[in-house]
């Protein structure tokens, strides 16, 4: 159970992370711009760092490396996305797309915000069972040799 | 292999085969094409801007209006072409202003016609059947009304519309509208003013 839990955030983060960073970093700006929460200095830094941090995040959770920390890591993505998007619906700012998943998938904000606050709470309970969320990774095998 | 190691490879393995696709898949040139009359300015302006819109998204509308500003007060610097990108999933209306676009450049009459489209786009987006409204100001920019039905109904507009999308796809685009500017490219208006300003400070 949690093992597939881990395999299914993971792959969240690795479809995400793929959309973007095969894409041109500019379509990503758009999204970041969007939102209306940093200067364009940031905004143009978080355009092209960002993806990755998600594609290693989703990486190292599928393949259960370096687990407890891909899991810190996670949760920080997941805390990011609740308050970033939980703010632009606030502020009734006009997102048609969270612009989460690139160009392959469109979700409307309302619903990103259920499911990242959803998959947030998920993860903490990963997090407090890690030696079972272990099970059949990169870890285990390391942790044995 | 230690665990360090194999952190190393891994990341090296999923660096370097996303940094090869991207190399080998993206092609990193638009061609601007001076044959076509979708095109504004001198074509050897040192500021060429292609422009991939679809008429009815509203970001398009407002790049199109600064465009024109910009335009307006550097008309020797900019050579400007509008290519099609329509977003049939999201605008209803998205491919059949796309035609009548491409129909009234086929008689001269692009920007005339462009002129009382991105105006009045937030009426026309509205309407279940926009055509009414699309031939009234094709009349109006003197454009001939037979010719352009005989376009409309024809296939050629709709390819050359549906391979412009496709040349768009193939250069990463997503999103409209989306700029190339001396070949870089620019999504969305707010990249766009700041990219010109690079070219021209003074713009605001």
């Amino acid at each position: 159970m949690y093992v597939i839990l881990r395999l299914i955030i993971g792959s969240v983060f690795l479809v995400s992370g793929f959309s973007k960073v095969l894409a041109p970093y500019q379509n990503f700006l758009y999204v970041v711009q969007a939102y209306q929460l940093l200067p364009s200095w940031a905004e143009t830094l978080t355009a092209q760092i960002f993806p990755w941090i998600e594609l290693l995040t989703g990486v190292f959770m599928f393949l259960g490396l370096w687990t407890p920390w891909a899991l810190r890591g996670a949760v920080t993505l997941f805390g990011v996305f609740v308050v970033v998007v939980g703010q632009a619906l606030i502020r009734h700012l006009a997102l048609d797309n969270c612009g989460c998943f690139g160009e392959w998938i469109h979700l409307q904000p309302q619903t990103v915000i259920v499911m990242d606050s959803f998959s947030l709470l998920l993860t903490f309970v990963l997090l407090r069972h890690i030696s079972s969320v272990k099970k059949f990774s990169l870890d285990s095998y390391f942790d044995k040799a | 292999m230690s665990k360090w190691q194999s952190t190393l490879v891994i990341i090296l393995i999923l660096v370097g085969s996303i940094v090869g696709a991207k190399v080998l898949l993206i092609p990193k040139k638009v061609v601007v094409n001076v044959q076509q009359g979708r095109t504004k300015g001198d074509p050897n302006a040192r500021v060429k801007i292609v422009e991939f819109v679809d008429f009815q998204c509203p970001a398009c509308a407002h790049g199109i209006t600064l465009l024109k500003s910009y335009f307006a007060e550097h008309p020797n610097d900019i050579y400007l072409q509008v290519r099609y990108f329509p977003l049939t999933n999201m605008h209803q209306h998205a491919m059949i202003s796309a035609l009548y676009s491409e129909c009234a450049s086929r008689q001269g009459k692009f920007w005339e016609l462009d002129d009382q489209m991105i105006p009045q786009q937030s009426q026309w987006a509205q309407l279940i059947n926009p055509e009414p409204v699309f031939q009234a100001m094709a009349q109006q920019v003197g454009m001939d009304v037979n010719q352009l039905n005989t376009c409309l109904a024809s296939d050629d507009a709709r390819k050359v519309i549906n391979d412009e999308k496709s040349l768009g796809q193939t250069l990463g685009i997503n999103e409209t509208p989306t700029y190339f500017i001396n070949n870089k490219m620019v999504v969305g208006t707010k990249s766009l003013t700041e990219e010109l300003k690079n070219y021209f400070p003074d713009i605001k």
